[in-house]
């Protein structure tokens, strides 16, 4: 993984709006092909996607792309994996921390609104576009859910009370997920940050009941 | 029609006993649960109509008889299994239920029902949505009206969200999703507190739904509970 790239902005949507000079992303053919695939499966559907689009719109050839993935599945896998790296990075770095929870909780909530409607690609690539890979997206689903269910755990102090639910961990993470879900089917994903008061509270109430989840609506509304 | 049936039942060739529109509706039957079954074990994308002609039991004549192509046949599944999940709901609870107590009790009969019957859960959570991701939109579209009709039944004023139903179907679904997901499809009724937290929720209230959800866990059947 040492050559997957700081900055995961400059590969994610290295042409068009964000006015990116090509040099770039003219970085190593891994990052190119992992951008090509996000972009060509959200532009033609996963199955009728091929190796020889992603490889025309990487600008790598087909050895290259064999020496670095088995096949499509693969390299979409891999794409998969390293958008959801820089996403529970960023999330971690907002939610995990010495204030108390709620609080926490609200700040989390706004850094995954807000990299989910900075790149409407992405977002559709990870929550529609894999969802149709067939019975590998199990593996992946059950991977990516775990993975964002022990962080919102790993964020947990004193003050946090003790859930009577016991899947409730699973509630928050369930909460985004179909809220972004949603969003992204009626294709208003760059309006997700608009979201994050309501979502809070949502998020919030089996928690800690409907009085505090109803104090951070009113901190994300102002803030 | 009765030129077919009647090489399948070679008993009856001169006397049909049953009438062309009943064994109609039986082949059509057979042909949703042989394709329901298909999928379960091998996928949509992987299903054959000589697979599905296959299990059940009927020619390929019959089967375009009743469908163009796979894909008609699969959303007649769909709408099938869902209609069934439906009734259930609707069947799990009486009148005089109160609307908390209704919806926990139609939450968990589905659960119940997708637990025991793996092949539909299977179709509704895998298959149909990795061919038609809005899918997940009539789920919600067959749920969420008929949660609120419950909390208005008396034909009252449309009751006040205290959290959004969508967001909680939503919820719901990613929880199943995921428990299928990491094959525990059987165990389903392990969510029970969850799931009716979320039905309850959105009309009842947060202290509501702690209640009901603390409800569905007691009368648990002790299968569930011995895990």
């Amino acid at each position: 993984m040492t050559d997957e790239p700081e900055d995961l902005r400059q590969w994610r949507l290295p042409r068009g709006r964000h006015g990116l000079p090509r040099e770039l992303v003219e970085r190593s053919q891994r990052e190119r092909l992992l951008a090509a695939v996000v972009r060509v499966t959200v532009a033609k559907g996963y199955e009728s996607t091929t190796v020889a689009d992603i490889l025309g719109e990487a600008g790598v050839g087909r050895e290259s792309f064999y020496e670095l993935f088995d096949d499509k599945l693969d390299c979409m896998v891999a794409a998969h994996k390293i958008l959801l790296d820089d996403l529970e990075k960023q999330v971690r770095d907002a939610y995990i921390g010495d204030d108390p929870w709620p609080p926490r909780v609200r700040e989390g909530l706004r850094v995954t609104l807000e990299w989910f409607a900075a790149d409407p690609e992405a977002a559709r690539f990870l929550l529609v576009e894999t969802s149709t890979v067939g019975p590998a997206f199990r593996a992946i689903f059950q991977r990516e859910y775990a993975r964002f269910t022990a962080m919102l755990d790993d964020g947990f102090d004193d003050s946090t009370p003790g859930p009577e639910l016991t899947e409730a961990t699973s509630l928050g993470v369930g909460a985004l997920l179909a809220k972004i879900y949603e969003e992204i089917l009626r294709d208003r994903v760059t309006e997700l940050p608009r979201l994050l008061p309501d979502l809070t509270y949502d998020f919030l109430v089996p928690f800690v009941g409907e009085e505090i989840a109803r104090e951070q609506q009113a901190a994300a509304a102002t803030a | 029609m009765q030129k077919h049936r009647s090489s399948e039942n070679p008993g009856n060739v001169l006397r049909p006993t049953t009438p062309p529109d009943i064994a109609n509706q039986s082949q059509r039957r057979r042909i949703i649960d042989a394709i329901v079954e298909s999928c379960a074990e091998k996928t949509y994308a992987a299903t054959t109509i000589t697979d599905i002609v296959g299990r059940a039991h009927i020619s390929r004549t019959t089967f375009y008889k009743h469908f163009d192509d796979k894909r008609a046949c699969f959303d007649a599944a769909l709408d099938h299994c869902l209609g069934e999940l439906q009734d259930i709901a609707a069947a799990s609870h009486s009148p005089g239920d109160p609307p908390a107590d209704a919806a926990r009790k139609a939450a968990t009969a589905v659960l119940e029902t997708l637990a025991a019957r793996p092949g539909l859960a299977q179709l509704l959570t895998g298959d149909a949505i990795a061919l038609q991701p809005r899918v997940v939109e009539r789920y919600r579209r067959a749920t969420v009206p008929a949660l609120k009709a419950l909390w208005q039944r008396d034909g009252g004023s449309p009751p006040q969200a205290h959290t959004d139903p969508r967001l909680a179907f939503g919820q719901a679904q990613v929880l199943i999703l995921n428990h299928i997901a990491t094959g525990k499809a059987d165990r389903l009724p392990e969510l029970r507190g969850e799931i009716v937290y979320l039905t309850v929720s959105p009309y009842g209230g947060h202290e509501e739904a702690l209640e009901q959800a603390r409800l569905a866990r007691e009368t648990a059947t002790s299968g569930a509970r011995a895990r």
